[in-house]
């Protein structure tokens, strides 16, 4: 190279030490972005790839009735947690944590060589076994008090309440509808660890405290909801229903004050029982309600003035309908009777003409309009919409079947909702479970008014629908709901449930009602799915519940009688009720009517397949719980040689035993004054027609 | 020992000065790595270390003496020697050499481990140098002796897996090409050779790990426990250092062990967390003097040997601190190349002296008096 001048290697030299020049200027550019451009995110990085935060858990808010009462509390659990880096001699402290708190050694050992740098150990420990091994001073091993969710009721509104996961956290119910309101903020102690995760003695160690949950005031009353679950268990125990629901609420406000359902579970031990048990029928499942829909195509027929209560309708036991007959349920059908008539007698016939009356447009909308077919906005996960047929699809005949209750779906709340409306003069109410929310320290953060939907029907259908439900009650199928010296209005309903291809077997007897009329207080809807009964009429096993119930719920409520007499008897069976026809029926079916409907007690003469005669004869008025003789043969009735048989009479009114005595052709001889003592010839014995017989009447006695 | 006075006068003091300054605060930052010991235990002696790289700077001085002592030329008498003593020594290392992290480095003779490849570089600039000064180098035939001279020992150190050397051989050759004279047709060329060369260096020359690094020097973040752990906690460190530092021997990154190599290829990152931008520049303002006065010395060499061996130990020092510093900060792939006269390590501290050492020489008896 020798070639070559200095000049030429001078140049290309400085050349190198421009390019150097460049290299500097590059790396300086470089230092400048990292250090002082990017240098936060780099000291926040530093920082917290070295302070290992260990979680200090903020308590969750208490849930409440909404009179305070606990419903579900927090109480404190130690949990125990390991530091892999700082335990020494894993097998060893695995052996010894083991013991204590009885889990697996092995386990233990492998949780404490992780990497991580921490591990849980147990997330909820017992008190006595965390002191005792907080006494072994084991290093690495530490402790952190967690709160553990317990429901001190046990089943007690286990629906309602839901339950949480093993971190706390909701996972069904009003826990997790509400999640972010109790759940709080947790909270961190950290502290500073190098790269393997060994705690720096005399590092950094932040607290940062956890901010606890705010708590819960249900709507729930407890004592409410303890009288639903009572009467439920006791319902669940006679009728083997496969479900029982009850849901009650406040009328005016659609505060739900129970929500009740059985089989139930025990949020405390969810785990060990079938996860089906926690779903809540009453809000999340639709079923077919039958007559209890008839609410909704009354308040419409009568908002929109097709019918006036004392409207009067023949009733031949079936209607035809384009080209289909629908029946009434009692053979043969009402006769006359005025619209309210109708409605006690829950007279299908009657309800179809309604509904075809109505037409599609007009009876949709009033459907709609009192929330069926859309979610109300329950604050509770999981509301269902129900099912409405599309209004194209509807023909005069689905009309008429949902006029009753057929071919509709809809939740027990959506239910008890639209009979809320009806009852508080005519606003549907958005369903609310929660009252208000209360921050840790007491302050009231949030009350929850009532929250009106919509209008539905004026306050004067109201009115007039409401006494027509409470005729139902005091003289119509619901009369097993009545409480003496209440107002008591309601509705029954029997629905099939209906299967593939048609209706089954089986039954959901429900009643829903309210009281008292003049100033509901309450609203509640009974609802048995298949009870296993010969006699699942909702009248008969639903009505009696309610009754159950309301009874003692009026009581709790202070909500003094206001009525003496009249309309709201103090004892049923002194009312009277028409004797139905029962001549040409089936002694089966024509006995269950009488049980369910009339409230009058059956006793069949003879083998038969048809009733030939009865006593007392049909039209008579009678009082409640007497004693209807069907005869099923005409052997039975008059033999051969016109015999007839004594009937015992004991115990009944004068008025009775002489209806009895002279349908059976005997001629009465009284004496004395009040219920029949004695009777001469002695009853079972056979005595020729138009035998007198002597009865002795004397006071009525009591204890 | 006749060392002239005339001579002992054209000693360049300022770079002298700067590698010392270098040299001190590189036994600075070795202590502040260490004293706490690397990886676990508190070291039986915190200057362990320091002192252990105290010894090879007065051991370097003294090798630095002796050079200037002598005419830098004599060593063109002996350059057949030189290199295939190299050769042979980079032979054995591969036989019986240790095994550190994946690469086989370093011969035991002794007590003391030797890396061989740090010494080969600064031997191969000077036997390189003598056969270009007296070659045609745009003449195809001395271009590609000149080529074999290089591939010879920069295979064996690629057979070592040392990746990092065997690039600092390419730039080293480039930059000594450049300054003989070479033309830029031929220099495109050798260019266009190495980059149509490189994907099949990368997928059949390279070990796993090594693709790994380069990889991962290309998104650290896709592996950042594995591979990439090292430039993020090293980019971190120099981050978190701000405009100031955090303060002297007050690196968390070291002190809680979240920066690997600490004490040797990621001095720099100790540095630049404990005293920050200021730090930093700092290390580079010097750095640009110590090259300044070896740029100063390949210009005004009184021979093409002596320009070119200047020019080679210059690109040397350059390279190894583009490599080094660009690595801790996520501009270059991980590749262990040491920050000359900061990182701890004796081969490197020990070549790169002897290499200042020439550059002394040389400046020495250059044509020209500078002052």
């Amino acid at each position: 190279m020798s070639n070559h001048s200095s000049i030429t290697v001078k140049k290309r030299v400085g050349s190198l030490f421009l390019m150097w020049a460049i290299v500097t200027l590059s790396l300086i550019g470089r230092l400048f972005w990292v250090q002082i451009a990017q240098n936060d995110h780099y000291r926040k990085l530093a920082l917290d790839q070295r302070l290992y935060p260990i979680p200090v858990d903020a308590r969750r808010g208490a849930i409440r009735d909404i009179k305070g009462r606990e419903l579900a509390i927090s109480v404190s659990a130690d949990a125990v947690y390991a530091i892999p880096a700082d335990v020494d001699d894993p097998l060893d402290t695995a052996k010894q944590i083991s013991k204590i708190l009885g889990l697996d050694a092995e386990d233990v050992r492998k949780k404490l060589s992780e990497t991580q740098a921490t591990v849980w150990i147990d997330r909820r420990v017992e008190p006595e076994r965390a002191s005792a091994l907080r006494k072994l001073n084991l290093k690495g091993i530490g402790f952190v008090e967690r709160g553990q969710r317990f429901y001190p009721k046990d089943r007690l509104a286990a629906h309602v309440l839901g339950i949480v996961g093993i971190d706390n956290q909701g996972l069904e119910g009003i826990e997790v509808w509400y999640d972010s309101f109790l759940e709080g903020v947790d909270g961190q102690i950290r502290s500073e660890r190098d790269a393997t995760g060994k705690e720096i003695p005399g590092g950094i160690t932040q607290f940062i405290p956890p901010v606890d949950g705010n708590d819960l005031y249900l709507t729930i009353d407890e004592v409410i909801q303890y009288i639903a679950e009572r009467e439920l268990e006791k319902g669940m125990a006679e009728l083997k229903a496969k479900r029982g629901m009850i849901l009650a609420m406040n009328p005016k406000t659609g505060a739900i004050l129970a929500m009740a359902s059985r089989p139930a579970y025990n949020p405390n031990r969810y785990f060990e029982e079938p996860d089906f048990l926690r779903r809540n029928p009453m809000v999340s499942d639709i079923y077919e309600p039958g007559s209890t829909f008839k609410i909704v195509t009354a308040a419409a027929a009568l908002e929109e003035g097709i019918v006036r209560p004392d409207d009067t309708f023949y009733d031949p036991g079936q209607i035809k309908i384009a080209d289909r007959y629908v029946r009434c349920w009692l053979a043969g059908g009402h006769g006359t009777q005025t619209f309210l008539e109708a409605t006690e007698n829950s007279c299908n016939v009657v309800f179809a003409t309604l509904g075809v009356e109505l037409g599609q447009e007009r009876f949709y909308r009033y459907i709609q309009a009192f929330g069926f077919g859309n979610p109300l906005g329950i604050d509770y996960p999981g509301e269902a919409a129900g099912l409405l047929q599309r209004i194209k699809n509807v023909g005069p005949v689905e009309l008429a079947n949902i006029a009753f209750g057929q071919g509709i779906s809809a939740t027990p709340l959506q239910l008890l909702s639209a009979l809320s409306a009806i009852a508080n003069g005519g606003t549907l109410m958005r369903p609310q479970l929660v009252s208000k929310m209360v921050d840790p320290d007491g302050v009231i953060i949030k009350e929850f008014k009532p929250d009106p939907i919509r209008q539905v029907i004026s306050k004067e259908t109201s009115k007039e629908l409401s006494l027509i439900l409470e005729s139902v009650v005091a003289n119509g199928s619901g009369f097993r709901a009545q409480v003496p010296g209440y107002r008591v209005a309601g509705k029954t309903g029997t629905a099939e449930k209906p299967e593939a291809g048609g209706y089954s077997e089986k039954r959901i007897g429900s009643f829903l009602g309210f009281a008292p009329v003049e100033d509901p207080k309450i609203a509640i809807i009974v609802i048995w799915d298949e009870p296993d009964v010969d006699i699942s009429y909702g009248g008969v096993i639903a009505a009696p519940v309610f009754q159950g119930m309301l009874k003692d719920v009026l009581r709790y409520m202070e909500i003094p009688p206001t009525v003496s007499r009249g309309i709201g008897h103090d004892d049923i069976t002194n009312q009277h009720v028409t004797v139905p026809n029962l001549i040409g029926d089936n002694p089966d079916n024509a006995s269950k009517l009488l049980l369910a409907r009339f409230g009058l007690d059956v006793s069949a003469k003879g083998t038969g397949t048809k009733v030939v005669r009865q006593t007392p004869a049909p039209g008579a008025k009678v009082p409640r719980g007497t004693t209807i003789i069907l005869y099923l043969d005409e052997a039975e009735s008059y033999n051969i040689e016109g015999e007839v048989i004594i009937p015992n009479v004991i115990g009944k009114t004068m008025k009775d035993v002489a209806i009895i005595l002279s349908e059976l052709g005997l001629r009465l001889e009284t004496e004395g004054a009040g219920i029949a003592e004695s009777i001469q010839p002695q009853y079972g014995t056979p005595v020729k027609r138009g035998t007198i017989v002597k009865v002795k009447f004397g006071p009525v006695l009591y204890d | 020992m006749s060392l002239d006075r005339r001579l002992l006068k054209k000693l360049d003091f300022t770079l002298i000065t700067a590698v010392l300054v270098m040299c001190g605060i590189g036994l600075v930052f070795v202590y502040s790595a260490t004293h706490r010991g690397v990886g676990y235990g508190q070291p039986e002696d915190p200057f362990a270390y320091s002192k252990r790289q105290l010894t090879i700077v007065f051991a370097g001085l003294a090798c630095i003496a002796v050079i200037l002592t002598l005419d830098y030329n004599l060593i063109r008498r002996v350059h057949f020697f030189l290199y295939w003593g190299n050769i042979a020594i980079l032979i054995l290392v591969l036989i019986v050499g240790r095994r550190i992290s994946g690469a086989e480095r370093w011969l035991k003779i002794g007590a003391v481990a030797v890396q061989p490849s740090e010494f080969s570089k600064v031997i191969i600039i000077l036997t390189l140098s003598n056969f270009i000064a007296d070659a045609n180098i745009n003449s195809g035939r001395d271009l590609i002796i000149a080529f074999l001279h290089v591939i010879l020992p920069m295979g064996l150190v690629l057979l070592q897996n040392d990746l990092g050397t065997a690039m600092v051989f390419a730039g080293i050759t480039i930059s000594m090409l450049f300054v003989a004279g070479i033309r830029a047709k031929n220099l495109l060329t050798i260019a266009a050779v190495g980059a149509l060369a490189s994907p099949a260096v990368f997928f059949l020359g390279l070990k796993g790990y090594q693709r790994a690094r380069i990889l991962t020097f290309l998104n650290p973040y896709t592996d950042p426990t594995g591979t990439g752990y090292n430039v993020i906690q090293s980019t971190i460190a120099i981050g978190s250092g701000g405009f100031f530092g955090k303060g002297l021997f007050r690196s968390t990154q070291v002190r809680l062990n979240f920066l690997p190599a600490h004490h040797t290829d990621f001095i720099f990152s100790v540095i630049g967390e404990e005293l920050g931008f200021l730090g930093g520049v700092a290390i580079l303002v010097l750095y640009a003097i110590i090259l300044w006065r070896c740029f100063q010395a390949a210009s005004t060499a009184k021979d093409s040997f002596g320009q070119l061996v200047a020019a080679g130990i210059t690109s040397m020092i350059f390279i190894h601190i583009l490599i080094n510093i660009g690595m801790t900060m996520g501009l270059m792939p991980v590749t262990g190349i040491p920050l000359p006269f900061l990182s701890y390590g004796g081969s490197s501290l020990m070549a790169n002296l002897i290499a200042i050492g020439f550059v002394l020489n040389i400046n020495m008896r250059c044509r020209k008096i500078l002052f």
